[in-house]
C-alpha cells in the first residue's frame, strides 16, 4: 500500500496542523482528526543544496517549502528542473531518506503538469 | 523581592579555529584567562559561587557528558555549583541569562560562565548532520534538511520580497571578514576581494554555492573554540581588577519548531521580541545602541537581524550594508569581531564569545577595530532556525 502523509485537525475549532501537535496551536485543543494531506501545492521557496548531511550519496538536492490549498505549508524535497516560486506542484509520497534498517517516507514534490 | 545588579568583571576566550587537546582543556584555557582578567586568584578563597558550561554537542562530539562538573574540578572551584546548559546555537547566551538570573536573584554573588564546542573532531558531514539534529525529526531533519537549507530558503524569500542581491551578502561578508583581521582570536585571518568572488569569471569556481543563492563565502566555518565571563552582583565589584560592564537588558523569545508553519515566511519573530524585551528591560532604543553582535552563522541573518532589532526598516538592512553603516565607523557597526562568518562559529561558545566582543568593546579595549565611545552594545544569539533566540544588552558604567 502507497504511503499516505496527513494533517492533524483540531476537532473543536478545525485549524490543521502539520506535523502532528500535543495541543492545537489556535484553540488549545488536544483532539485532533487525522486528514490525508495530498493533491496539488505551490511552491512557497526552494534552494538547491550541495553540501548534504551524513548518509545522502548525492551530488545535491533540492528542497523547498510548498502551500496546499488548505493553507498548509510544508517542507520537502523538490524534483523538478526549473522551480520557480509560485510554481504548481503536485505532492506525491516517496523514501526521503534511507536509514539503517528502514526507509524514512516524506513529500517529495514534482511539477504538476 | 528587589533584583540586584549584575556587572562583567572578567573576559577570556580561546583562538576560534581547530583545538589540539581535550574539550575540558579548551574550556580552562578560556576559564582562567576570564578569572585571570577579573582578578579572581584560584584556589582558596576564589570565590566562585556558580559555574555555568554552554555547549550543545559534548555528549554527541566528543562523547564527554556531565562537562561543568569535570570543569569546576580541572579548576579546582570546588565545592561551586555547576551545571552544563544546552540551548542550540543559543546555549552561550541562555548561560549568561542564567548566571545572571542566579546573581539577581541573590543566591550568587560571582558566577563563571564558559562556552565551548569542539565540532572539528568530526567529518564536515557528520556536524552538518550534528547541527541538523535541532530541527523537528519528522517534518525536517528526516527529509535531509539542515540549517544551511533553510538559510537558503529563507534567503530567496528575503530577494524576491526586498529585492537583495547576491553581491549585498557578500558585502556583509567581506566586511566582516575585514574586521576579523583586526580580532587575533577569529579562525578566518583573510579578506575576500568582492569583485572575485562575486562578478569574476573564476567567482562560481572560487567561491561555490552551498545552498543557492547562498555561497561558501555566505556561510560560517566550522570551528572549534571556547569563551567565558565572569559575573558579579554590582554591589561587590569594586573586589575585582577591572571595571564591571552592567548586563542592562536580556530578552529571550522562542518561536514555531517547525520553519514551514511560521505565519509570515521572512520575519525572524523571536529575534524581535527578544530584543524588544531587552530593550524595554535596559530601558533603551535601537537608536542608542553603538555597537552590536548579531548572529551571522548565515550572511543573510546579518541583514535581517539588523531589521528585526530596529536599526533599520523592514527590507532595507541590505541597503545600510551597501552605504556601509555597519562597518566600524559607520551608522551601528555590526559584528565587529569578525561574527560568526569570519570569527567562527563553535556552537556553544557563540553567545558568549558575542558578549566578550561586546565587553572589550565598551572597555575600549578593541584595538583596530575599536568603536570610538561605545557606551551599549546588543548581542542576538540565535538558536535553531529562529526558533529560540537569546538578546543581551550591556552598558558601560560611567
Amino acid at each position: 500500500m502507497e504511503p499516505k502523509m496527513y494533517a492533524y485537525q483540531c476537532t473543536r475549532c478545525g485549524e490543521l496542523h502539520h506535523p502532528r501537535h500535543f495541543v492545537c496551536r489556535k484553540c488549545g485543543n488536544r483532539d485532533f482528526a487525522q486528514v490525508p494531506l495530498e493533491g496539488e501545492a505551490a511552491l512557497v521557496t526552494h534552494t538547491r543544496v550541495y553540501n548534504l548531511p551524513e548518509g545522502y550519496m548525492k551530488p545535491f538536492l533540492i528542497f523547498g517549502i510548498a502551500r496546499f490549498s488548505n493553507g498548509l505549508c510544508v517542507s520537502g524535497q523538490l524534483e523538478a528542473d526549473h522551480p520557480e516560486s509560485g510554481m504548481k506542484l503536485k505532492a506525491t509520497v516517496g523514501v526521503v531518506k534511507e536509514g539503517v534498517g528502514r526507509d524514512y517516507y516524506g513529500f517529495i514534490f514534482k511539477g504538476a503538469d | 523581592m528587589s533584583v540586584r545588579q549584575v556587572g562583567i568583571v572578567g573576559v577570556g576566550h580561546t583562538r576560534f579555529g581547530r583545538f589540539e587537546g581535550p574539550f575540558v582543556e579548551m574550556l580552562s584555557q578560556a576559564a582562567v584567562e576570564a578569572l585571570d582578567d577579573a582578578g579572581i586568584r584560584t584556589g582558596e578563597g576564589h570565590g566562585v559561587d556558580q559555574v555555568f558550561v554552554a555547549t550543545m554537542g559534548a555528549s554527541m562530539l566528543n562523547r564527554q557528558s556531565g562537562v561543568a562538573s569535570a570543569l569546576v574540578d580541572t579548576l579546582n572551584l570546588r565545592p561551586a555549583m555547576a551545571e552544563t546548559v544546552e540551548n542550540g546555537p543559543a546555549s552561550g547566551a541562555s548561560a549568561v541569562k542564567l548566571g545572571y538570573m542566579a546573581i539577581a536573584s541573590g543566591m550568587c554573588d560571582v558566577v563563571l560562565v564558559v562556552g565551548g564546542e569542539m565540532m572539528r573532531t568530526v567529518s564536515g558531514w557528520e556536524a552538518t548532520d550534528f547541527v541538523a539534529t535541532m530541527l523537528h525529526p519528522e517534518a525536517e531533519y528526516n527529509y535531509g534538511l539542515t540549517l544551511p537549507t533553510f538559510a537558503g530558503m529563507f534567503t530567496r524569500l528575503y530577494m524576491e520580497k526586498y529585492g537583495v542581491e547576491e553581491k549585498d551578502l557578500a558585502i556583509v561578508s567581506v566586511k566582516d571578514h575585514q574586521n576579523a583581521m583586526h580580532n587575533p582570536v577569529a579562525h578566518i585571518q583573510l579578506v575576500p576581494d568582492l569583485y572575485s568572488i562575486t562578478e569574476d569569471e573564476d567567482a562560481r569556481i572560487i567561491n561555490p554555492y552551498v545552498a543557492e543563492p547562498l555561497h561558501v563565502y555566505d556561510v560560517c566555518p566550522v570551528s572549534d573554540g571556547a569563551a567565558a565571563v565572569v559575573l558579579c552582583a554590582m554591589e561587590a565589584a569594586g573586589r575585582f581588577r577591572k571595571k564591571p560592564v552592567r548586563i542592562a537588558g536580556v530578552g529571550q523569545a522562542t518561536d514555531t519548531h517547525v520553519v514551514a508553519e511560521r505565519a509570515v515566511s521572512t520575519d525572524l519573530l523571536a529575534v524581535r521580541l527578544a530584543a524588544q524585551r531587552a530593550y524595554r528591560m535596559a530601558g533603551l532604543k535601537p537608536a542608542d545602541i553603538d555597537v552590536a553582535e548579531l548572529h551571522d552563522a548565515f550572511t543573510i541573518l546579518e541583514i535581517a537581524e539588523s531589521e528585526e532589532v530596529g536599526f533599520f526598516p523592514r527590507g532595507e538592512g541590505h541597503l545600510a550594508a551597501r552605504r556601509g553603516d555597519t562597518r566600524v565607523g559607520g551608522k551601528i557597526p555590526i559584528n565587529t569581531s569578525g561574527g560568526l562568518k569570519a570569527k567562527g562559529h563553535p556552537l556553544g561558545a557563540t553567545g558568549v564569545s558575542q558578549i566578550v566582543e561586546l565587553v572589550r568593546q565598551l572597555r575600549g579595549e578593541a584595538g583596530g577595530r575599536q568603536v570610538e565611545g561605545a557606551k551599549a552594545g546588543l548581542a542576538v544569539n540565535f538558536g535553531g532556525f529562529g526558533n529560540n533566540v537569546v538578546a543581551t544588552i550591556l552598558a558601560r558604567e560611567e
